[in-house]
């Protein structure tokens, strides 16, 4: 082992920090158990924290939020890795398993940056800002998002072009270029596996026209646009910053759809784009908001209710599956669609449409661990050996899944997979395997 | 390893890997446009629309530069036109 590795140990390393490994993590911690808690992105959070409000309550998702985040970032029981991956996992015994992390450099020293943001202001390189969905630019020294966790300034070294601006102007002297990768091995008594899920990517289905024509937006896209934290002042057409009034959502992208490789429903895309048509409905009153659908699934406690709200509200409901949207000269959109309950071809133009993109598997956990295999289920969601008598458990004893990574799942049934992934990570740790 | 001084250490990593072509043409692209926009604003107002036709770019690209220098406050939004479709934007004093 090389010098410079440094060693710990932790009764629990919880991977993935969005709401369900940070609620798992606070569930260990909460009951006396050392956990460490490690996330690839620069802040706690996951996507909940970028979202605008929370289906179907429409509470202030970033109000639920950062309160929990706040208490597992100040809890003493948990340590966390921002910016940080694990390499490898082995399970050498039962209650045993060794971890290999990598820190990656920030290039600031986390507990001498005071959020100033001066180094952003003096910083001269603008990029595209990922945390808002590409809508708008952001410096490449930069404070990831207001209510980010740890608030503290990163530099996105690929795009730095080291001009030393923002070392000229921090008071306190916390930017260190000379930051190394840093190198951990890990004992840990039990592992919980949080890393969530991707987004459908709807370049993967061009006749929808993403990418080619701007005014077709995602649904995080839009999501970002009703924050309060917003890119833009208000709902404008990234096209030409138009303040669109005839919008339209389109369920079902890259779910239900076998021929784009997901075949199941996504459970959430539904709801989220009842709870957008309505923030819309607040935020433009004068617009006509359409939801193309195949079926809706309002499953969930409280579900049917919103979306009759929805209706009540103006909302247009069509039945119809979209073949293809084209764009006109004015960068207005032609949404050619079957509907289902004409049985007829109709177009229909709309300035701005949304595509409800699916939830797809992030499988890059599965590699990470060694030795013993952590299975897949036949979607390429972490596996559940026993999905029905206990959802949590993996092919690996002592190695538990919470959340998205098992399936797709709103908020609530996140953490209640949370709640019950470390239960079984605690049981793991006092029956001694 | 030289230690680099507490505070300058970029020059440190600048002589150590260098800086990519590509980062310093980002940056030379973001300079260039973003003068052209703030000296059209010098001359008054204007919408989205009447930045893109003046600057013969691309809508998308105005959108998102302009709201970056919204961002950023070198820029500011002004009213919204009498079809309540399109802001215009000025300098921020």
């Amino acid at each position: 082992m090389a010098d410079n590795i440094k060693t710990s140990s932790y009764d629990a390393l919880v991977i993935g920090a969005g709401i369900a490994g940070g609620e798992a993590a606070l569930n260990l911690a909460n009951n006396g158990y050392s956990v460490l808690l490690v996330e690839k992105d620069l802040s706690v959070g996951g996507k909940m924290i970028l979202l605008s409000k929370v289906f179907p309550t429409l509470d202030c998702a970033a109000c639920i939020t950062t309160p929990k985040v706040s208490e597992i970032s100040r809890h003493p029981g948990i340590t966390i890795y921002t910016g940080s991956e694990v390499r490898r996992v082995v399970k050498k015994s039962e209650n045993n398993f060794e971890a290999e992390v990598v820190k990656h450099p920030r290039y600031v020293i986390e507990d001498d940056c005071t959020a100033c943001q001066l180094c952003e202001q003096a910083c001269p390189v603008v990029v595209k800002d990922q945390y808002q969905y590409n809508l708008v630019g952001r410096k490449a020294a930069f404070i990831p998002f207001s209510i980010a966790s740890p608030r503290v300034a990163a530099i996105d070294i690929e795009n730095c072009t080291l001009c030393g601006a923002c070392e000229k102007v921090c008071p306190t002297k916390c930017i260190d270029f000379t930051m190394e990768p840093e190198e951990f091995l890990v004992s840990v008594g039990t592992v919980i596996v949080a890393t969530g899920f991707r987004l459908f990517d709807p370049l993967n289905m061009p006749r929808y026209g993403y990418g080619e024509y701007k005014n077709v937006l995602t649904s995080m896209e839009m999501e970002r646009q009703l924050a309060p934290t917003r890119p833009f002042n208000t709902i404008l057409r990234p096209g030409d910053g138009k303040m669109p009034d005839k919008l339209a959502y389109v369920l079902c992208t890259g779910s239900r759809d076998a021929t784009v490789g997901n075949p199941i429903c996504s459970q959430i895309c539904c709801m989220y784009s009842i709870k957008q048509a309505q923030l819309l409905m607040g935020a433009l009153p004068m617009a006509d908001v359409t939801i193309y659908y195949i079926n809706i699934r309002s499953f969930g406690k409280g579900f049917e209710e919103f979306y009759e709200q929805a209706k009540g509200m103006g909302v247009n409901f069509i039945k119809g599956k979209i073949g293809k949207i084209t764009e006109k000269e004015n960068g207005n959109l032609v949404l050619r669609y079957e509907d289902i309950n004409e049985n007829r071809l109709r177009e229909a133009e709309h300035d701005m449409v949304i595509l409800s993109v699916g939830v797809l598997p992030n499988p890059d956990a599965a590699s990470i661990f060694q030795g013993e295999e952590l299975k897949l289920d036949h979607l390429n969601f972490i596996g559940q050996a026993r999905p029905l008598a206990n959802p949590s458990e993996t092919s690996i004893k002592g190695v538990f899944v919470a959340g998205t990574a098992s399936g797709p799942m709103d908020i609530p049934d996140s953490i209640l997979s949370a709640g019950s992934a470390s239960s079984e990570a605690m049981s793991y740790l006092i029956r001694k395997g | 390893m030289e230690e680099a001084e507490k505070g300058k250490t970029s020059r440190y990593l600048r002589d150590k890997k260098g800086v990519s072509e590509e980062a310093r043409e980002n940056l030379k692209k973001f300079t260039r446009i973003r003068k052209s926009i703030l000296d059209a604003l010098k001359e008054g107002e204007m919408t989205i629309a009447q930045l893109s036709q003046k600057l013969s770019m691309p809508g998308h690209e105005v959108v998102f530069y302009l709201m970056t220098l919204v961002k950023y406050g070198q820029v500011q939004t002004g009213e919204i036109d009498d079809m309540d479709e399109y802001y215009s934007y000025k300098l921020k004093k």
